[in-house]
């Protein structure tokens, strides 16, 4: 009998211990989000914001080869190291103006799960720490397609940042071609 | 319990390469069955089996093992022979253990009753019906280092990218030369290190060369990775029609590219298929026409014109023209007429065309006829072709003709609207320079004549709907490359024809999938991408009717006006495209239809004052339209012309029989010909 209470004992100190552990995990999973670091690109004039997981480079706007007959935010094809690889212009999707591309531009190139694409922004502010629990509805002033592919929005040192919801963006059906034969 | 799950994924595998010696080495022993030897390493592959699969749990497996080696057990003591009955008992053993394995790695339900199998094991044979819905196992044998095809893949890749920088170094060089050449006082120094680097370079690039031919010959495999496993299964098939069938395959050291052969496969199966259902007669029948008892079907597979040619040829029944011609009759496909008129060697084609292979169409009376119009249009894509001999009571021949390669291809890279293109060269005829005379005029149409023969000219930006190059001056020459496909040809208008290489052929990736008009993509020498364009698409688009537009563009002015409507029914791109250009060009208004069924749907929404048509086409004849027109109230009345290539007397019976007007003989067929007999009608 004593033997059971023993094992009992041993079994909640080590659930107590579990427990701890759990916290500790969960602690740290929460400081990480907060400190989570995000690309701002320029978009439309304005500046948006996505976590850094999803770029895997940033490069110049290479030469891009249109595609005949496909959506027109589907800019043109280039080579990414001998990988054939499509640029898109989401401007449009989030119901921007599409202004021209600068020396500035830049393409950032994202990893979406079954392929690699190429985003156009006029231009690549930076990769900056956002506090994630300072997020806020996106103003209402936006219209119903614009929000289905932002979270909300940040005022950072007196700048308007929206947070793209880029796991969405890189499912919407819109950037894919695939004409069923 | 994540090891037992560990050790489950090792015993898969490891299984299934014990299931593939045995199914191997089961038939080979079915072909010498003293190879002790041989037995001896069967009896192995069971016996791991076994212990294996007990020791991760699935007794079930380890069950079956155990019964075969005792039978090998037994062979090996010479208690048992090595006869049809016990190859076919072990193979069915081994099956059964392929197939538990597969389900139990998808965590499916058992997928038959093992221990009904084990007692039927026992007794020496096993009833279809224990494991029924069986499925076939495909083994790939697999002589060959085993890697990851991404990694593979990025090794063409960074190869492809060497290669542009080796580019890059040549020119430079050239460069170098011309700053040199000009100025002999430079320092020899500097004569001699130019002079180094352009040996480096050279060797450098041939170097780089070597590298990715080999690269690009990692992606070939053998044709034995798929005939392997075609033999077991025309085994079984001839055994459940109760045939005796040899199967053979010669060349199948041929190496092709992986791609190829995963799409070559289900073709080869198919036409086995057949070759086992339909083309090798029953014993008696074989008894009966003094051939020998074994029918034998054969794959042979030979380099021939820069790609590989695989013929399947059985010594069965053959298919008779005669048949194919009653069963198309009889379908109401052809009249008794059309079929006289052609010859044996078309009326073999006509299985492979669409809508004569339908589900039910000539399975026993003929041979063959079930999905050849796929198997043609699959091969098709891969940029192959399908030619089928036979000889009635002696051999039905299949020959697949397919590139060994889809990475690399010839191509004519071509300048359009400033972007770079590439044709493939298997459907490029020639290139030539025109003039605007060269252009036979029509109001929205235009065609040129090479050698005799009108071809629809397009232009090549309008049909991939990029802006039109600006103008185009009476007295400029127009560059053109003319395309070819099956019989037809196209004429499409480019800004200039560039040179001719191999390119390396890559895909748009998962983004961009099946994309009208684009093949693929290649690299250019300067690292930009290059669209390979798909020829079919471009067929099928310059049908519909886009415009190149020059004659506008030229200012010449469009012939008559006129309300007359013409309906122009024929199955033929340019011989539908001619007679329209024409037709237009002298102010009638014309509408195609590219079937008579499609013609019969037009007619029922449009009013038309004249219907001119071919004979042969998919579906219903020329003949039998004309026949369901005259039974319509409106169109009782309407002239019918029929052109056709049928020029017998009998054919011209029959048009006017069917009661059509005229009867024009596509031989015979030329601008005034078409014009005098449509005025004569409809003025």
């Amino acid at each position: 009998m004593t033997k059971k209470n023993g094992t009992d004992e041993i079994r909640a100190i080590l659930e107590e211990m579990r427990e701890e552990y759990w916290q500790g995990l969960a602690e740290v999973e929460e400081v990480r989000e907060e400190e989570q670091e995000f690309i701002t690109v320029t978009l439309g004039g304005e500046t948006f914001a996505f976590e850094t997981g999803y770029a895997s480079e940033v490069i110049r706007v290479p030469k891009l080869v249109k595609i005949p007959r496909v959506q027109e935010l589907l800019t043109g094809v280039f080579n990414l190291r001998g990988e054939i690889t499509a640029a898109i212009d989401i401007r449009p999707l989030l119901g921007l103006p599409q202004l021209p591309l600068t020396p500035l531009s830049r393409i950032v190139v994202v990893k979406a799960a079954p392929f690699v694409t190429g985003i156009i922004a006029e231009k690549v502010e930076g990769v900056r720490p956002l506090p994630m629990n300072a997020i806020e509805p996106a103003v209402t002033s936006l219209d119903e397609k614009q929000r289905e592919y932002i979270r909300g929005q940040l005022h950072v040192d007196g700048m308007l940042i929206m947070m793209l919801d880029m796991a969405k963006l890189l499912q919407a059906p819109d950037i894919v071609v695939n004409n069923h034969v | 319990m994540p090891n037992r799950n560990k050790y489950l994924s090792i015993f898969y595998k490891e299984g299934r390469e014990h299931l593939l010696s045995l199914q191997k080495g089961l038939l080979s022993l079915e072909k010498a069955p003293g190879d002790m030897v041989l037995l001896r390493e069967l009896m192995r592959n069971a016996h791991t089996l076994k212990g294996s699969a007990k020791l991760v749990g699935l007794e079930e497996i380890s069950a079956i093992g155990h019964r075969m080696e005792d039978l090998f057990e037994e062979i090996e003591k010479g208690r048992k022979g090595v006869d049809d009955k016990v190859i076919d008992l072990l193979l069915k053993g081994a099956d059964a253990i392929s197939r538990l394995i597969e389900a139990f790695s998808n965590n499916e339900d058992l997928p038959f009753d093992v221990p009904l199998f084990l007692q039927a094991f026992d007794q020496g044979e096993i009833p279809p019906q224990i494991v029924a819905e069986k499925q076939q196992p495909e083994p790939v044998a697999d002589e060959t280092v085993r890697t990851n095809v991404k990694i593979l893949d990025s090794l063409i890749n960074r190869l492809g990218e060497l290669i542009i920088n080796k580019k890059r170094f040549e020119s430079n060089l050239l460069r170098l030369n011309e700053c040199l050449a000009g100025d002999a006082e430079y320092l020899p120094e500097l004569q001699q290190f130019r002079q180094d680097m352009e040996e480096d370079v050279l060797y450098l690039a041939y170097l780089v060369q070597e590298l990715h031919d080999d690269a690009l010959a990692l992606r070939m495999l053998p044709l034995h990775t798929i005939t392997d496993g075609f033999e077991r299964m025309v085994r079984d098939l001839s055994r459940e029609h109760g045939k005796m069938i040899e199967f053979t395959v010669t060349g199948a050291q041929i190496e092709m590219d992986r791609v190829l052969l995963e799409a070559v496969k289900p073709m080869i199966l198919h036409i086995l298929r057949n070759c086992v259902d339909h083309g090798i007669e029953t014993l008696e029948e074989r008894l009966v026409e003094g051939k020998k008892p074994k029918g034998t079907i054969k794959i042979a597979a030979r380099l021939e014109e820069g790609g590989v040619n695989i013929v399947i040829r059985d010594d069965g029944r053959g298919i008779d023209p005669a048949l194919v011609r009653k069963t198309a009759v009889n379908k109401g496909l052809l009249t008794q007429e059309d079929a006289a008129a052609m010859e044996d060697k078309g009326v073999i084609d006509l299985i492979m065309e669409e809508g004569f292979s339908t589900r039910d169409f000539i399975t026993d009376t003929s041979g063959r006829g079930i999905g050849m119009s796929v198997v043609k249009k699959n091969l098709e894509r891969l940029k192959g072709r399908l030619t089928i001999r036979s000889e009635v009571g002696r051999y039905t021949e299949m020959s697949l003709h397919l590139p060994l390669t889809l990475s690399m291809m010839e191509a004519l890279l071509i300048l359009c609207n400033g972007e770079y293109l590439a044709l493939p060269l298997t459907y490029v005829q020639e290139s030539l320079k025109i003039r605007a005379e060269d252009i036979i005029t029509a109001a929205g149409k235009e065609v040129i004549s090479l050698r005799g023969s009108s071809i629809p000219l397009v232009s090549l930006a309008a049909l991939l709907g990029l802006p039109e190059p600006g103008k185009f001056f009476p007295d400029e020459k127009l560059t053109v490359v003319v395309l070819k496909q099956g019989g037809q040809s196209l004429a499409c208008a480019v800004d200039a024809t560039l040179e001719s290489s191999a390119i390396v052929v890559k895909s748009l990736g998962n983004q961009l999938k099946n994309v009208h008009f684009v093949f693929g993509a290649t690299i250019l020498g300067n690292g930009d991408p290059a669209l390979i364009l798909n020829v079919p698409d471009l067929f099928a688009a310059a049908e519909v009717g886009i415009t190149a537009g020059f004659a506008a563009r030229l200012g010449k002015t469009e012939g008559k006006t006129s309300q007359t409507r013409i309906l122009v029914v024929d199955d033929s791109i340019t011989t539908r495209t001619m007679e329209r250009s024409i037709l237009m060009a002298h102010g009638y208004s014309v509408d195609i239809a590219i079937s008579g069924e499609d013609a019969l749907e037009k007619v029922a929404h449009a009013d038309y004052d004249l219907v001119i048509s071919d004979v042969m086409m998919p579906g219903i004849t020329g003949f039998e339209l004309t026949r369901r027109l005259r039974a319509l109230d409106r169109y009782r009345d309407v002239p019918v012309i029929i052109v056709s290539s049928l020029a017998t007397d009998a054919d011209k019976r029959e048009a006017m029989d069917a009661g059509a007007q005229a009867y024009i003989v596509k031989g015979s067929f030329d601008q005034g010909n078409l014009l005098t007999t449509v005025e004569a009608f409809v003025g």
